[in-house]
C-alpha cells in the first residue's frame, strides 16, 4: 500500500513538471472565471452556492467509497482510471470559458450526455466541469498527457463549477442536472453499485488538488474491455454502446421492443402525446396510450386495449428524454424532474 | 391532458340534462373529446352500409342505422339503433339497442345486443365505427351457439331456411 503511494507520488511529481507550463496558463483563467462570476445577481450565487454544498456531501460520499474501495483492491487501478477521469476537465472548461463565444461551452457537455447515456447503469455525476467533460477530453485525444494533471492544482475545487453555473441560462439546466444527478448518485452509493469508479476517482483526484494529497494518474488511456488488469467492477460498455445506438437509430429507448411509430394523440381519449407519454410503452405489443389512460385502465381491468392481455407491474423501465437534440437515458425515477424540452 | 375544450357538446349535454345521469362537463371533457372525434371520423370515412351520430344536441346519446346486408333475410331492411355512451367511456362500452325489431337470435326483443365487444370484450381502443361493423357481422353471421333469443338459435341451426323464411318476413314488416 505504501509503497503504491510513493510510487503515485512519484509520477505525480514528473507530472507536475511536465505540466508546469499549462498551470501557468491555467491559473488566470481560473481568477478570470471566477472575476466573471462575481457582479451577477445573487439568487444564482445562492443557488450556486447550495448546489456547491450539495456537490461537497457528494465528493465526501464518494472520496469514503473511494477510499474502502483503494483498501480492498490496491492502487493499481485508480492510477489509470484516475488518468481518464481526472484529465484536463477543468483546464478545458477554462480554457473554453476564455474564448468569446462562451455559449459554446455547452457544446462538449452535450457530447458527454451522449457519452454518458451509453453508460446508462452509472448515471450519478454530471456535475459539469469536474467529471462529465473529462471523459470528452479523455476520449478525444488519448495521450494527451500533456493537459493532464495540473488541474486540481491549478484551481481550487470548486471554482471551476461554480463560475460555470453563473453562465447565465445554461446554468439554470446545470443545476437541474445536478439535482438528478446527485439524487442518483446518493441512490448509486446507497446500493454499493461500484461502477462508478470512472467518475469518482476523478472527481476524487481534482479534489485532492485542494487538500494537497498526492495522487496522480500514469497514463490517460481508460481501461480497455480485454485489458487483463481491468477491475471487474468497471461496467461493461460494450452492451450499453448497442444500447445507445438502438437508442439514436429508433428513437426509442426500448431496443428490445420492436415498435411501431409513435402516434401523435393518444388513441384512447385522443389527447395529444407529450414527451413522456410518448416514450411511455407499457405493453409488449406495442399499443401506445397515455399515461392518463393507462392508470385509469389499471384501475380497472387493467388489460392492454390494444391486445387485451393483462399488463404486468413492472413494465416501466426508463425513459426518453429528448433535451437539446441529445438523446438522454435516464432512470425512470428521475424522469419527472426533468423539465427540459 | 384533461383540461376541458373537446368536451364542449357534452358539456351542452350535460348541463340540460335535469333529471338525466349525465355527468357534468369537466368530468367527461376527456369521454367528449374522444366521442367528437369518432363522430368526425365516423362522418368522414364510414363503414359500408352504416351511419351514426348524435341523436340531438346530446354528444353522449347517438342513433345509429344499420342497412340489411344484401344475400342475407335481412337485405332491403333498415335498422335503428341507439347508442349511449356512458360518462366513462371509452373506458366502459357503450350501450346499444336495436329499436328497429328484428328476428336474430342475437337481439331479443327488447333489442338488447349480445355482442362479445360490448361487454367482457370490451377494450378502449375500440371506435363506434368497429362497433358497428361487429354489429353488420352478425347480421351475416348470427352466433347460434351464443344466442340471446334460443328458440330463433335452435330454427338457425336445424332449419336454416324457416329461419331465414321468417327472418324475411320480420324484416319486410318492421324494417321497411
Amino acid at each position: 500500500m505504501v509503497a503504491a503511494w510513493k510510487d503515485q507520488f512519484r509520477v505525480f511529481r514528473i507530472r507536475d513538471r511536465l505540466d508546469s507550463a499549462m498551470v501557468s496558463d491555467s491559473i488566470p483563467n481560473a481568477s478570470i472565471a471566477l472575476a466573471s462570476s462575481n457582479p451577477k445577481d445573487f439568487a444564482k450565487k445562492k443557488r450556486a452556492n447550495r448546489s456547491a454544498k450539495l456537490k461537497q456531501c457528494k465528493l465526501d460520499a464518494r472520496r469514503e467509497q473511494w477510499l474502502s474501495q483503494v483498501k480492498n483492491k490496491g492502487g493499481c487501478k485508480e492510477e489509470v482510471i484516475g488518468g481518464s477521469g481526472k484529465d484536463g476537465g477543468p483546464i478545458r472548461s477554462e480554457n473554453e470559458r476564455g474564448m468569446p463565444m462562451e455559449k459554446l461551452e455547452i457544446k462538449p457537455r452535450v457530447e458527454e450526455e451522449i457519452h454518458l447515456s451509453s453508460d446508462s447503469e452509472f448515471s450519478p455525476s454530471n456535475s459539469p466541469t469536474s467529471h462529465s467533460i473529462n471523459f470528452t477530453a479523455s476520449s478525444r485525444s488519448n495521450s494527451s498527457s500533456g493537459r493532464s494533471s495540473s488541474s486540481s492544482i491549478s484551481n481550487g475545487c470548486y471554482s471551476g463549477i461554480m463560475s460555470d453555473e453563473d453562465e447565465g441560462d445554461v446554468g439554470d439546466d446545470d443545476c437541474l442536472d445536478d439535482w438528478e444527478a446527485m439524487a442518483d448518485a446518493l441512490a448509486a452509493i446507497e446500493d454499493n453499485h461500484q461502477k462508478q469508479e470512472n467518475s469518482q476517482l476523478g472527481v476524487t483526484n481534482q479534489e485532492s488538488g485542494g487538500t494537497a494529497v498526492p495522487r496522480s494518474p500514469i497514463h490517460c488511456q481508460a481501461w480497455r474491455p480485454d485489458d487483463e488488469f481491468r477491475p471487474q467492477s468497471l461496467p461493461n460498455l460494450s452492451k450499453q454502446y448497442s444500447f445507445k445506438l438502438n437508442s439514436e437509430r429508433g428513437g426509442s429507448v426500448w431496443g428490445r421492443r420492436n415498435v411501431g411509430p409513435v402516434p401523435t394523440s393518444c388513441p384512447i381519449c385522443f389527447e395529444d402525446l407529450d414527451g413522456t407519454d410518448s416514450s411511455f410503452l407499457p405493453c409488449f405489443c406495442g399499443f401506445r396510450l397515455c399515461l392518463f389512460c393507462h392508470k385509469r385502465i389499471l384501475e380497472e381491468d387493467a388489460r392492454c386495449p390494444g391486445c387485451r392481455k393483462e399488463y404486468e407491474c413492472d413494465s416501466v423501465e426508463g425513459e426518453t428524454i429528448l433535451d437539446g437534440g441529445s438523446l438522454t437515458v435516464r432512470l425512470a425515477r428521475s424522469c419527472s424532474m426533468v423539465t427540459r424540452s | 391532458m384533461l383540461a376541458g375544450g373537446g368536451g364542449g357538446g357534452g358539456g351542452r349535454g350535460g348541463g340540460s340534462g335535469g333529471g338525466r345521469s349525465w355527468p357534468s362537463t369537466t368530468s367527461v371533457s376527456a369521454s367528449g373529446k374522444r366521442i367528437q372525434k369518432e363522430m368526425s371520423e365516423l362522418s368522414m370515412d364510414p363503414p359500408p352500409d352504416c351511419s351514426a351520430g348524435p341523436k340531438g344536441d346530446n354528444l353522449y346519446h347517438w342513433v345509429a342505422t344499420l342497412f340489411g346486408p344484401p344475400g342475407t333475410p335481412y337485405e332491403g331492411g333498415i335498422f335503428f339503433l341507439d347508442i349511449t355512451f356512458p360518462s366513462d367511456y371509452p373506458f366502459k362500452p357503450p350501450k346499444v339497442v336495436f329499436k328497429t325489431r328484428i328476428y336474430h337470435c342475437n337481439v331479443d326483443s327488447a333489442g338488447n345486443v349480445s355482442l362479445d365487444i360490448l361487454k367482457d370484450g370490451w377494450s378502449p381502443a375500440l371506435t363506434i365505427s368497429k362497433v358497428l361493423v361487429a354489429l353488420r357481422s352478425i347480421f351475416t353471421s348470427p352466433d347460434a351457439y351464443k344466442p340471446l333469443v334460443p328458440g330463433i338459435a335452435h330454427l338457425y341451426l336445424a332449419d336454416r331456411a324457416k329461419h331465414d323464411e321468417l327472418a324475411g318476413e320480420w324484416t319486410l314488416r318492421f324494417a321497411r
